[in-house]
């Protein structure tokens, strides 16, 4: 560096280099103007204008931003922390990739390796672990975020659509990375996983009408997945690639597109008032968006140093710990599992999670509260969502603190060490003799019957009613059939709590709130909605017949394999 | 392409129109179906031409696509045979044997006399019906009870609680001439009537 001119004098007598001097001829270097584009930084909104828009790492961003998009509370900057994660996840798990080799031979040792014998190589799957965890919740979070300021609303149906697709590959990177350390938890959720591809309908071995198309356990869906018919080998190179190249680069196309379209379609942040002024993107939106990332790398950095990765014994093919339990973000699939058939479960409800997800923009026409976090404007909406990822998230909590071995029902508070009876034998409602209590047809009608009043009976009823008291006395009427069944019949005061409360969850959530907000939608959309609507609560319904009741179908049709 | 007929400049009249590519003779039908007859024969127009383009290319794509799905199924696994030989009939003792659960995942379970199907032996793979994980036994509840979502099986194998869709599947077992148990994982049955009968159910005399 050439001392250009004379330097301040230090009072101990050293000279110190001139700053400011030594930048400017840096800064004013052939090299550096050839890499930094612009001329002298002048500090104008010129300038700073410029800066967004001549750099290939922030020409994504507008240059100019309204006010509400700069704020904390706004954002909470959740999409920008997932990206980053993203970023992340790839950088420590490219570095894992040089000591892992994806067979069952030696995939385990590798683990061990870096473990124990690779400098840093606990702390980058720690750290590769943790950020794909945080990962997930970023997601999530960021999908609550976008919904509650109905930032999903003409002209962003189209993005929200592609942050649906983006979450669920979030999940599928997550299980694919979840087989590669090869251990007991690795080889059994992806085993209870692949088994449901196996359950689809048509497409796998087990599903229903799988057999009329010749579906076998070596030509099925699952067979492709697995790339044999048992977890093996093929199974974890499959994955490797799936999870190393092939997922990572289809996140990556769709990011562009995710980030292009906010581009286009503007922030969403409405205005405070209609004549404000827009903030220049740099400095003050950078600034945030670079704290909130050095932020998360501090905090995934601490946590991996603080806490390690799980890894459990070798996979063995043949035994399965006691209880298994998948990843916590799939303990909700999980969960469901265990009241519905595989491909309801498996393969039905996360496609209608999707496509439901994906149709929220085209079915919500609301105009009101785009922009800000409204609750009176979106009463509906907003409860709707909420609930759903409410309910996906209690279901997380039952599968992680109320499941014990065998995967029976443990409050948290007891010990699962306490000897628990085994499950009482299970029933059916509907279907053939020998097979359920009461005949297929009544339940064909009784199923029809229902599913098109639910659907159709809130709009029935065209008149204004007043949801407290309708539920009050819904509530009581419940509790008075419930009295009634226990004296008369032999109804438990258990189940007549489960009775009451999941009826009234219904009514409410199925019936008050859609009558009271949605009624005067038209048709179309009417049912649609209400098909999603009447779905989620008819889950909440199945739970409460087999935690309750001990039924296991509602409806059955064993020949064709058809179970509700 | 010189015997593809496009639309004429001279006949500007009709170059406006949709059908332009119809001689005049057509021109007053010019709403209804194209009359074949009137294309000169063994001549394709442009636009049908096009369609026949168009079409070969989507098939062409879509055998692509379906040749490469196709490249995903493997011919050739290697995965070890379903066929082993459990060892003597006299070593095992009645009821459900463990011995093999953790190398060949299956339950050998033999009848005494007093048994409806009469003294034999019976091999049970220990994969749950409902996602194929390995259920525990649990001899004081006469039980096998699935760690992953809590499916419960009697010693028969069918399904008493949880989310199990059918019952246990019974393995092909035979007693060799030398008294060994022969268990080949590749032919099931989980009938009843049909799983409590050769070869599936293998008649042994202590």
């Amino acid at each position: 560096m050439p001392e250009t001119t004379q330097g301040p004098r230090a009072p101990s007598g050293f000279n110190l280099p001139d700053f400011p001097a030594v930048k400017k001829s840096v800064i004013d270097s052939q090299i550096w103007r050839s890499i930094f584009r612009g001329g002298i930084w002048k500090d104008t909104p010129r300038d700073r204008a410029a800066h967004v828009i001549g750099n290939v790492w922030l020409h994504l961003h507008p240059v100019r931003v309204r006010p509400r998009a700069l704020e904390w509370t706004y954002t909470w900057g959740l999409g920008g922390i997932s990206f980053l994660l993203y970023l992340i996840l790839t950088v420590t798990g490219v570095l894992l990739m040089f000591y892992y080799r994806p067979t069952v031979e030696l995939a385990y040792r590798d683990m061990k390796d870096l473990e124990f014998a690779v400098t840093l190589g606990t702390f980058m799957r720690n750290a590769h672990r943790w950020a794909a965890q945080a990962m997930v919740v970023f997601v999530i979070l960021h999908m609550v975020r976008v919904f509650l300021t109905g930032s999903y609303k003409k002209p962003r149906e189209f993005n929200w659509g592609v942050g649906v697709l983006l979450l669920t590959l979030t999940l599928f990177l997550s299980f694919t990375g979840y087989l590669l350390p090869w251990d007991q938890l690795a080889i059994w959720a992806v085993t209870v996983g692949t088994n449901m591809a196996g359950a689809t309908p048509l497409l796998g071995n087990e599903g229903p009408f799988g057999s009329l198309l010749g579906m076998r356990i070596n030509n099925d869906v699952r067979f492709t997945l697995l790339g044999g018919t048992i977890v093996g080998e093929n199974t974890l190179v499959r994955f490797y690639v799936l999870h190393c190249v092939a997922v990572p680069l289809l996140v990556g196309a769709l990011l562009i597109l995710h980030f292009w379209r906010i581009r286009k379609d503007s922030f969403s942040a409405a205005p405070r008032d209609p004549n404000e002024e827009k903030v220049e993107v740099w400095p003050h939106l950078v600034v945030r968006e670079y704290i909130a990332a050095a932020a998360c790398t501090l905090a995934i950095m601490v946590w991996s140093i603080w806490m390690n990765a799980p890894l459990e014994v070798e996979a063995n093919p043949n035994v399965t710990p006691n209880p298994s339990k998948a990843p916590w973000y799939f303990l909700g699939l999980q969960e469901l599992l265990v009241y519905f058939d595989p491909w309801i479960a498996g393969v039905a409800l996360p496609g209608l999670i999707i496509v439901g997800l994906m149709a929220i923009p085209y079915l919500d026409t609301n105009p009101k509260g785009i922009g800000f976090y409204s609750w009176k404007d979106r009463a509906f909406a907003n409860t709707q969502f909420l609930l759903g990822v409410a309910m996906w998230f209690i279901l997380i909590y039952i599968g992680y603190y109320c499941r014990g071995p065998n995967f029976a029902w443990f409050w948290p508070w007891e010990s699962w060490l306490t000897q628990q009876p085994p499950p009482p034998p299970t029933w059916n409602v509907f279907g053939p003799k020998g097979d359920a209590v009461l005949p297929t047809w009544l339940g064909v009608l009784a199923l029809g019957g229902g599913g098109v009043l639910a659907i159709v009976g809130p709009k029935l009823v065209q008149r204004d009613l007043s949801g407290k008291p309708l539920c009050l006395g819904f509530a009581g009427l419940m509790a008075l059939v419930a009295i009634g069944a226990h004296f008369i019949g032999h109804l438990a005061w258990l189940q007549g709590f489960w009775l009451v409360m999941f009826s009234v969850l219904y009514f409410y959530f199925g019936f008050v709130l859609p009558q009271r907000h949605i009624r005067s939608l038209e048709w179309p959309r009417y049912v649609i909605t209400m098909f999603f609507v009447v779905g989620m609560m008819s889950v909440l319904l199945k739970m409460g017949a087999r935690l309750g009741f001990d039924i296991k179908y509602v409806f059955t049709l064993p020949a064709f394999n058809l179970n509700i | 392409m010189a015997d593809i007929i496009g639309p004429s400049s001279g006949t500007s009249q009709q170059a406006a129109t949709p059908e332009a590519n119809q001689p005049p003779a057509a021109s007053a039908a010019a709403a209804g179906p194209r009359p074949i007859a009137a294309k000169p024969a063994g001549q394709v127009s442009r636009r049908d031409f096009l369609w026949l383009g168009w079409a070969s290319l989507i098939a062409f794509l879509g055998s692509s696509a379906a040749a490469t799905a196709r490249f995903f199924f493997p011919n050739v696994i290697y995965e070890p045979s379903q066929k082993f030989n459990a060892g003597p009939a006299e070593s095992y003792g009645e009821g459900v044997d463990l011995r093999w659960l953790n190398e060949q995942r299956i339950w050998i379970v033999r009848t005494p006399p007093e048994h409806e199907q009469g003294p034999g032996f019976y091999a049970v793979w220990a994969r749950c019906t409902h996602l194929g994980c390995t259920p525990n036994w649990f001899g004081d509840q006469g039980r096998f009870r699935c760690p992953c979502h809590g499916s419960n099986f009697n010693l028969n194998g069918d399904v008493i609680a949880g989310p199990a869709p059918r019952a246990l599947w019974r393995c092909a077992v035979e007693v060799t001439a030398t008294g060994d148990l022969m268990v080949d994982k590749a032919i099931l049955q989980d009938l009843p009537g049909l799983r409590e009968k050769a070869p599936f159910f293998a008649r042994h005399d202590a």
